[in-house]
């Protein structure tokens, strides 16, 4: 069974931006809002993936 | 010297009911569905070239994959050179946003913290859902974006690292240097991958460490879209040529995880910084492509190298090398270094000891053990369909559907960064680098940019032309200046204080301030 930590962030401040700006609504792209799943929530997350999602799956070569 | 990092990524593109072959007009689409008020274009292409090769030549032509060449008919081929296709939009946050090879790419802006380069790094995931998710509304078609390197029918695509180094350091040094390094940093940058595309001697694994592994097929070329190396030679240094080069790193996996993002890159400028300052391993890898796909595909875990000199060693040990070494030279360094070295110990110790301890910080153990519960829970086998398209779905980056999205909203994984810091670097640069300048006048004045690179902006100021240079801009912090350039009523003012800010940095170069 997994073993999961708690968080561990670096402790560095960003530098501040000395110009405020707005996102959102306000002229930027969003962060989509979602809730908190738990396990079984990731569970049913799994067991909606198409099977044949990776077969039918092809790109261009990138670099 | 300050260290300018960045990553480009390459992102998957599914969009039901189209094929390959659409691929680049439709990530243009998805591109072109960037909405925010402000963005600029064009690209300055001119002054590319992408054939040049560090090692001091050109090659003439650069290697396509003989399968994208058959997708080609010969309205794609030329579309996909045309500023049209491509869809630059240069950001406010300083970021680059184009379609490269029928894939979206961003661009992080230059970045000096790691923090910042995840928070980056991390934005452009959402700036690229954000663009899907408006051409989903658009068309009515289902896109799912994925942030990974492989289809798993043999393409590739990239996330790419750009690191700041000294022209002075000889290339073929940094190759010698960087390829033990490069070899084995996948037992921790390594993305996972379900299964193999290029299966033969090397085995056929259920799981390997690698998504990119498997697609390495020289040590050192300029090419990048087929018959790859582990180290790109191309010669963009993005700065001053005579003074600087960018390695460019095209070996790396795309990263889910912000630790394993801060691992990666951070170690790879510490090594650089060695290298640069004249520091060889003291030992060289025999073969290293067949190396490096025989360590992602070792089912036991013993990852042990061959050395040139006969001997065989752990590739933790090669990694070990490198970590002792910084260890004695930046002993006394910032905070931020010191995470990075007590984080790379620890990451080392438990590779050791018992790597499915990393399961909140490596993707490729956080990846296989959701595959490993979901085949014991479900009865399937590793070989059926399904294992890929979760290999899959891990990588997606829209947050309903994505696994690692799940884990990482259930509190699974480490964080370097808060959603706070992502959300910040979605609309503002880094102010302590020159993307501060170029995001700042996307943001304020994107009508009057008339070409744009990563060290030009070229601006219509009336009748004139004006082009900001910042390709000396690379190794002094920015943001002493910052402030009175973001005091500027308008953009002559901003021009003539960039101009004196400018003209004193060039003096102080000249001066050997640098």
């Amino acid at each position: 069974m997994m073993q999961w930590r708690a968080d561990d962030r670096l402790t560095r401040t960003i530098p501040s931006d000395p110009i405020t700006r707005k996102g959102g609504e306000e002229g930027g792209p969003t962060t989509p809002k979602v809730s908190r799943p738990d396990v079984n929530d990731l569970l049913k997350r799994m067991k909606r993936v198409d099977p044949d999602q990776a077969r039918r799956y092809r790109q261009r070569s990138g670099e | 010297m300050q260290r300018l990092v960045g990553l480009e990524t390459e992102y998957g593109l599914y969009i039901e009911g189209k094929n390959p072959s659409e691929l680049v007009f439709e990530a243009a689409e998805v591109v072109r569905s960037y909405n925010a008020s402000s963005f600029a274009s064009p690209w300055d292409y001119r002054r590319e070239d992408p054939r040049k090769d560090a090692r001091g030549f050109h090659v003439q032509q650069l290697q396509v994959d003989p399968v994208d060449a058959q997708y080609d008919t010969e309205a794609v081929a030329s579309a996909h050179m045309s500023a049209e296709t491509r869809s630059d939009r240069v950001l406010p946050n300083g970021a680059r946003l184009y379609n490269d090879h029928g894939h979206p790419e961003y661009s992080t802006p230059e970045c000096v913290s790691l923090r910042e380069l995840v928070a980056h790094d991390r934005a452009g995931e959402r700036i690229v859902w954000s663009c899907a998710q408006e051409y989903m509304r658009r068309t009515g078609l289902k896109v799912h974006i994925y942030k990974n390197n492989t289809d798993f029918h043999g393409a590739s695509y990239g996330c790419h690292e750009g690191y700041l180094m000294r022209r002075s350091v000889p290339f073929e040094q940094v190759i010698r240097g960087m390829m033990p390094f490069f070899v084995t940093r996948i037992l921790y940058a390594g993305a996972g991958k379900a299964g193999v595309e290029t299966p033969g001697i090397f085995g056929d694994v259920p799981y390997q460490l690698s998504q990119r592994a498997d697609f390495f097929a020289v040590e050192a070329s300029v090419d990048t879209l087929y018959q790859r190396p582990i180290i790109n030679t191309r010669d963009e240094p993005h700065a001053t040529p005579s003074r600087y080069r960018r390695l460019h790193v095209i070996c790396g996996d795309a990263n889910m995880s912000e630790y394993a993002t801060a691992l990666k890159v951070g170690t790879t400028r510490l090594v650089t910084e060695m290298i640069e300052a004249g520091w060889q391993p003291s030992i060289a890898i025999r073969n290293p492509v067949e190396t490096i796909r025989r360590l992602s595909r070792d089912p036991h875990w013993k990852w042990e190298v061959e050395l040139e000199d006969g001997r065989t060693m752990p590739a933790i040990e090669v990694q070990r090398l490198y970590l002792r070494e910084a260890q004695s030279r930046f002993a006394h360094a910032d905070s931020e270094t010191q995470w990075l070295l007590m984080a790379w110990e620890n990451t080392l110790d438990m590779l050791q000891h018992d790597p499915q301890q990393l399961a909140d910080s490596l993707d490729w153990v956080a990846k296989r053990l959701l595959l490993e519960q979901f085949i014991e829970n479900e009865g399937v086998d590793w070989k059926e369909p399904i294992v890929q398209s979760l290999d899959l779905a891990y990588h997606s980056i829209d947050p309903q559907d994505g696994l690692f999205a799940g884990l990482e909203q259930m509190g699974a994984v480490r964080r370097v960064v808060t959603d706070k810091d992502i959300e910040r670097a979605m609309c503002h640069p880094p102010s302590s680098t020159r993307a501060w300048v170029r995001g700042t006048l996307v943001e304020r004045y994107p009508q009057a940019i008339s070409a744009i690179t990563w060290s030009r902006v070229q601006l219509t100021l009336g009748e004139q032309v004006v082009t900001l240079d910042m390709r000396d801009w690379v190794t002094q912090r920015v943001p002493q200046k910052v402030q009175k350039l973001a005091k500027a009523h308008n953009l002559t003012e901003f021009v003539n204080t960039f101009r004196e800010w400018h003209a004193s940095r060039k003096h102080d170069a000249e001066g050997g301030n640098q």
